[in-house]
């Protein structure tokens, strides 16, 4: 009988000691997740002169592109300040619009795509924005299992406890975020096809 | 159209149910023989130790083993910028440690994942899919490869392999035996013995093949978990669809694969080798048929 209750006890306490850990391991991986935003963000921002000045003299409309560019760079750099997660991913997509022009471009004009340091360029671009979006899934994925563990039977009576608070995470659009990442997903190859 | 969640939920629950089949014909298996050839459980134990130690060094120096094989130079970012910052993505976004990447010199596309676990998994690209292949594609490839080793199918794989070279083992030596003591054996109870041996010799023949399909099946089921959960990773199921697309059409045979290494690439590097049609020629099959494969991908949403 004796036996039976230490036993039951240390099942208690070996599960509030595993959920204690889940829970705060995934809170470390949510600040881990913005902050690889924020780190990507900062060296796309960086990227950004070196881009500009690659693709000067292709456009018409010069000017009114890289002012918007220049806007969303002042943009990610304040939120980079705030080190919020909601301000720099909409600092971030406020970017990627601003970049689609010079995307574009890359895409229809060959004389720039044999260009090394600029293709270089390019790649790094890119890829600076898929790991913003990955953070960024990441964030929401993370958030979402803290949350359901906090509020769901029986470990919402551990998160009470040693009172761990909902994360607030992003907003995202009612319709779902995967919906969201999947129409942007399209849109690159879409630009290579149009060729 | 067919939800992803649901799918990859459907995929685990048959990966399971195959697990589950397979440990039960193993147990089965093991518990005749057992009976028939008062093996208890000391013979049991030799045959999986021996055919543990067949298997330990392509589990634990797997990743090494399979990289000699292949002729693999490792991955360095300038070079193959794609290949490893798209690994880089996606072995964040599922959470893992960054794998080793490596690439075959061969202008045959393919890809596989290697090692026991997450710590010491290799992604493995040849140059030809990285030439082949654009961002998107490649992304869902990686995918692939990186729900492999998320799901420890190298470790899964290497148990069953283990299990399968026991019941060869164990059904070998039934047959030996089995000829020279059949004068102890006559002594046993009537009629539930004699049925006993039939079963027995039945088995003993049938049952290293029957393992073997089972190995294969599974397998197959583990291509499919792999291609629901890229699906998920990416959000794109297009961009693993279109790179099998190119994949299978490219009909040059990978150099470095041979029939021990064939079921870790993500299509089967000796296609060229196989020309067996239809339902029979399928069970032999360690990767599902790519059409299919494809066709379910694009069904996803």
């Amino acid at each position: 009988m004796l036996l039976g209750i230490i036993a039951v006890l240390g099942l208690v306490a070996l599960y509030v000691w595993s959920l204690y850990n889940q829970l705060v391991t995934i809170k470390t991986r949510i600040r881990a997740s913005i902050q690889e935003i924020g780190n990507q963000l900062k060296r796309q921002a960086d990227l950004i002169p070196n881009l500009t000045a690659a693709v000067k003299g292709y456009f018409k409309q010069e000017k009114e592109i890289f002012a918007l560019i220049s806007e969303a760079r002042k943009a990610v750099m304040e939120a980079l300040k705030e080190s919020s997660a909601q301000k720099l991913v909409d600092a971030s997509e406020k970017m990627q619009q601003a970049l689609a022009p010079i995307r574009a471009l890359f895409e229809s004009t060959p004389q720039l795509r044999s260009v090394e340091p600029t293709v270089k360029l390019m790649d790094e671009v890119r890829d600076t924005a898929d790991k913003v979006m990955y953070a960024r899934r990441t964030l929401i994925d993370l958030t979402a299992d803290y949350n359901i563990k906090i509020v769901t039977f029986p470990s919402n009576l551990v998160a009470k406890l040693f009172g761990f608070k909902p994360e607030t995470g992003l907003k995202t659009p009612g319709e779902g975020e995967h919906l969201e990442v999947s129409a942007e997903e399209l849109k690159t190859p879409k630009v290579g096809e149009s060729l | 159209m067919i939800n992803v969640y649901e799918l990859q939920d459907s995929n685990k629950r048959r990966s399971a149910l195959v697990i589950a089949v397979f440990i039960a014909f193993v147990l089965g298996v093991g518990w005749v023989f057992a009976r028939l050839f008062d093996y208890g459980p000391g013979a049991i134990g030799i045959a999986l130790i021996f055919a543990g130690l067949m298997s330990f060094a392509s589990y634990w120096w797997g990743d090494k083993v399979i990289l000699t094989l292949s002729r693999a130079r490792p991955a360095d970012r300038n070079r193959d910028f794609q290949f490893f910052t798209v690994a880089e993505n996606l072995a964040m976004a599922s959470q893992i440690p960054m794998p080793k990447l490596y690439v075959i010199e061969d202008t045959a596309a393919n890809a596989f994942a290697t090692g026991r676990d997450p710590r010491h998994a290799v992604v493995c690209a040849t140059t030809g899919l990285l030439q082949k292949l654009d961002r998107s594609e490649l992304e869902g490839v990686i995918a692939h490869e990186i729900s492999h080793i998320k799901n420890y199918d190298t470790r899964l794989m290497s148990i069953v392999t283990i299990l399968v070279g026991m019941i060869t083992l164990l059904s070998d030596w039934f047959l030996r035996g089995a000829r020279f003591s059949r004068g102890s054996r006559e002594k046993e109870e009537g009629s539930l013995g004699a049925i006993l041996l039939l079963v027995g010799v039945f088995l003993a023949l049938l049952s290293p093949l029957i393992a073997k399909l089972m190995q294969l099946a599974l397998s197959r089921r583990q291509e499919f978990l792999a291609d629901s959960s890229a699906a998920i990773l990416t959000r794109y199921p297009e961009g693993l669809a279109r790179a099998l697309e190119k994949i299978a059409t490219d009909r040059e045979p990978l150099e470095v694969a041979n029939k021990a290494t064939a079921h870790l690439y993500i299509v089967n590097p000796l296609k060229n080798l196989h020309s067996g049609v239809g339902w029979f020629a399928g069970l032999f099959n360690t990767h599902p048929p790519v059409e299919e494969r494809i066709r379910i991908l694009r069904e996803m949403r």
